[in-house]
C-alpha cells in the first residue's frame, strides 16, 4: 500500500485533557492464563465516552483475549476491568445490554434473510414484532442493505456479510461498540465505507474498541494506540505520538551498483540520516525520515555524492516497522 | 468543553450511543420463544432440511421392514403379529435416536456460524438456545412420527391393534425418548463442538443398541451374552413398550423403567449441556 497517503481526518472528539472523566472502557492490570501460558500479562487500558481505542497487534499478541474479556465472554485471572461502567465479573448482563461485537468472522446465520437477522437480535433484546421490524429497516437503509434484506445471508459477499454483521451488533443502540479486525479480508472500497461507518457513530458518542492489524487503520481510526506483543502492553499513545517515537516513515532507494550503495549510505549517515541497509542488502539502503519534506534532503545529499537511484518508493511505518522499532527499543535498553 | 457532538437526526439517531439501552431486555420464556422459532423457520424454508427430514424416517421405515420381514419368524415372535407391526415401534425409535443426533448437530453448526459468539455478547440466557434446540428436536420428530404412521398404514398395511389411543400414547412415548436422547445430543455436541465426532458417536452407540434390544428380533431369540445386553439396555423397554402400547400385547409394565430411565438421561443430559456450552469458546 505504498504511496496511498491518507488525508488527515478531523473528527469532533473530546479535546484531550477536557476531563469528562467518563471512562466506558477500563482494564486494570488484567491478566488471563491458558494454564501455564499467559495470554494477557497486566494490561491495562482506558476509553473515555465517544472516542476510539486501538488494540494493535498481531496474531496472537493477544487482542482478542481482551476483546472476550471485556465482553464477559471469558473471565480474567487477575486485574480489573470495567465496561460502561459495570464491573465485567459482577455485572455481565449489565454489560452486555450495552455492548455490540462484531468479531474477527461475521456471526450471522446464514439460513435466514438480512432482514430476519436483525429482527432476532432486536427480539432477543426485548423489542415487540412491531419494534424489531421498524429497527431492522432503519439499519438495513443505514447499511445500504435494503436491496437485499430479503435475501438468505448465507448468500452474501463477503463485504455484505460484514456490513450486515455490524448492523447487527448495533440493534440495541449499543454505547460501546467492540470491533475485533473488523475489515480483515475486505477489499479497499468495503473497508473504506467501513471506516466511515464507524467515523460516524463515534460522531454521536459511540465508545469503540478496535482491534486490528493494520497500523493505517489504527492511524485513521483511532484517539489512542495500545500495542499488544505476546500478551503485554509494548507501547500505547496517539498514533501521532506512536509514529514520532517508534514506526516511522521510511524512503527505500534502490541503487545501480553495491559501490554506489556504499556512499549512499556513507553520505546519508554523515548528512544525519540514520540510514540502514534494506531487504536487498546489496543494493537497498532504507531511510527512516520525519516528515516529507527531508525526502528532498535525501534526493538532494544523493545528488552531492554523485550517486543515482534507479528506485525511490516512500513508504508509511506499518506494523513490522513499529514491532521492529520496539524490540530495537527494548534491546537497547536491556544489555545482552 | 470546546466540541459538541453532532445532534444525532435520521435514522441514524437511535442507531449509536444511547445513554440506556434501548430495548428493555427479554424473559428466558420469550428468548426460547424466539429462538426456536428462528430454527424452526430456517428449517421449513431450507429444501434440504425438509427433504432430508422426510426421507430419513421413509428410508428406516422401508429398509427394515422391506428386508427383515423376508426373513423367516423366530421362535418366540408373538402370534397373531406381521412382523411389520412388531418392527414398527423399534423404527420409530431408531428415528428418534437419529432425530435427536441432528438437535446435537444443530448446535454444533451454531458454535460453528457464530451465532453462539453472538448470542454470547447479548443478554440471552445460555440455556434458551439449548431449550431451543430440544423444541425443534421435538417438532421435526411429531412430524417424522406421523409420517412414519401414515405411511406405514396406507403403503405397506400397519394395523395396530391397540386402537386410536394406545396408538398415541405410544408416539408420545416415543416422542418423549426423543426429547431424552435429544438432550443427550445436544450434551454432547456442547462439549464436542465438531459435526464429526458427534456423529461418530451418535454411529458407535445408536446402532449397536438398536440391534442389541428387542427392536428386531425378540430378546429371547438373541444369542445368550447379547440377552444379557438387551436386558440392561435402556432401548428395550423403551420399545417393548411402546410396542406393548401399539400391539396391546405384553410389555406395558416396561413404561415405567422407560419413563424412569428417559427422564434420567434427560435432566443428566441438561446439566451436562449447559455445563459444557459454558464453558468458553
Amino acid at each position: 500500500m505504498s504511496g496511498l497517503v491518507t488525508p488527515p481526518v478531523t473528527r469532533p472528539g473530546p479535546a484531550p485533557g477536557s476531563g469528562s472523566g467518563d471512562l466506558m472502557i477500563e482494564a486494570d492490570n488484567v491478566t488471563k492464563s491458558f494454564g501455564s501460558v499467559h495470554a494477557l500479562d497486566s494490561v491495562s487500558v482506558a476509553a473515555p465516552r465517544g472516542t476510539v481505542l486501538g488494540l494493535l497487534g498481531h496474531n496472537g499478541a493477544g487482542k482478542t483475549t481482551l476483546v472476550n474479556i471485556l465482553t464477559t465472554a471469558l473471565p480474567l485471572t487477575s486485574g480489573r476491568a470495567c465496561v460502561a461502567g459495570f464491573d465485567v465479573a459482577d455485572k455481565p448482563v449489565e454489560i452486555r445490554r450495552r455492548i455490540g461485537l462484531t468479531g474477527q468472522f461475521a456471526s450471522v446465520d446464514g439460513q435466514l434473510s438480512g432482514r430476519d437477522n436483525i429482527v432476532l437480535i432486536a427480539r432477543l433484546l426485548g423489542a415487540g414484532r412491531r419494534a424489531a421490524a421498524a429497527r431492522a429497516d432503519e439499519l438495513l437503509e443505514l447499511f445500504a442493505l435494503t436491496e437485499v434484506a430479503d435475501r438468505r445471508a448465507s448468500g452474501y459477499s463477503g463485504g455484505l456479510r460484514r456490513r450486515l454483521d455490524l448492523a447487527v451488533s448495533l440493534v440495541g443502540a449499543p454505547e460501546v461498540l467492540f470491533l475485533d479486525e473488523p475489515t480483515t479480508g475486505l477489499d479497499p472500497t468495503s473497508r473504506l465505507n467501513l471506516w466511515e461507518i464507524v467515523e460516524g457513530l463515534v460522531r454521536q458518542g459511540t465508545t469503540v474498541l478496535l482491534t486490528t492489524q493494520y497500523l493505517e487503520e489504527a492511524d485513521r481510526l483511532a484517539d489512542t494506540i495500545t500495542v499488544l506483543s505476546e500478551g503485554r502492553v509494548v507501547a500505547a499513545g496517539t498514533a501521532a505520538e506512536l509514529k514520532a517515537t517508534i514506526g516511522r516513515r521510511t524512503v527505500t532507494l534502490t541503487l545501480e551498483t553495491g559501490e554506489d550503495l556504499g556512499r549512499a549510505g556513507a553520505a546519508l549517515r554523515v548528512a544525519g540520516f540514520a540510514a540502514v541497509n534494506g531487504e536487498d542488502e546489496a543494493r537497498t539502503v532504507v531511510v527512516p525520515i520525519d516528515a516529507t519534506r527531508e525526502i528532498a534532503d535525501v534526493i538532494r545529499t544523493l545528488d552531492q555524492a554523485g550517486v543515482e537511484a534507479s528506485e525511490l518508493t516512500f513508504g508509511e511505518p506499518s506494523l513490522d516497522d513499529v514491532y521492529l522499532a520496539l524490540a530495537d527499543r527494548s534491546a537497547a535498553r536491556t544489555p545482552a | 468543553m470546546t466540541t459538541q457532538l453532532t445532534p444525532a437526526t435520521g435514522p441514524a439517531s437511535r442507531v449509536a450511543g444511547a445513554d440506556r439501552p434501548v430495548f428493555g431486555g427479554s424473559s428466558l420464556l420469550t428468548q426460547i420463544r424466539v429462538l426456536t422459532g428462528r430454527s424452526l423457520r430456517a428449517m421449513v424454508t431450507d429444501p434440504g432440511i425438509v427433504l432430508f427430514g422426510l426421507i430419513q424416517p421413509v428410508v428406516i421405515l422401508f429398509v427394515l421392514t422391506q428386508v427383515f420381514s423376508k426373513m423367516g419368524m423366530p421362535p418366540h415372535f408373538p402370534g397373531g403379529v406381521s412382523y411389520l407391526d412388531y418392527v414398527l415401534p423399534a423404527v420409530l425409535v431408531d428415528n428418534a435416536a437419529q432425530s435427536a443426533m441432528q438437535s446435537g448437530v444443530g448446535l454444533v453448526e451454531d458454535q460453528k456460524n457464530g451465532m453462539v459468539a453472538r448470542l454470547r455478547s447479548l443478554p440471552v440466557h445460555p440455556g434458551a438456545l439449548l431449550a431451543a434446540r430440544s423444541l425443534v428436536g421435538l417438532v421435526r420428530s411429531a412430524v417424522q412420527v406421523l409420517v412414519i404412521m401414515v405411511l406405514a398404514m396406507t403403503a405397506l398395511g400397519y394395523s395396530p391393534h391397540g386402537g386410536m389411543a394406545e396408538l398415541a400414547l405410544s408416539a408420545g412415548l416415543t416422542l418423549f425418548i426423543s426429547f431424552s436422547l435429544g438432550w443427550a445430543f445436544i450434551a454432547a455436541g456442547a462439549w464436542l463442538r465438531r459435526a464429526e465426532p458427534l456423529q461418530n458417536l451418535a454411529l458407535i452407540v445408536i446402532f449397536p443398541l438398536m440391534f442389541a434390544s428387542s427392536a428386531y428380533v425378540p430378546v429371547e431369540d438373541l444369542p445368550a451374552w447379547l440377552r444379557v445386553v438387551a436386558s440392561v439396555n435402556p432401548l428395550t423397554y423403551a420399545i417393548d413398550a411402546t410396542r406393548a402400547l401399539a400391539l396391546d400385547v405384553p410389555g406395558l409394565d416396561h413404561a415405567i423403567p422407560a419413563l424412569a430411565i428417559c427422564t434420567v438421561i434427560a435432566v443428566v443430559g441438561m446439566v451436562a449441556a449447559l455445563r459444557g456450552f459454558r464453558r468458553p469458546l
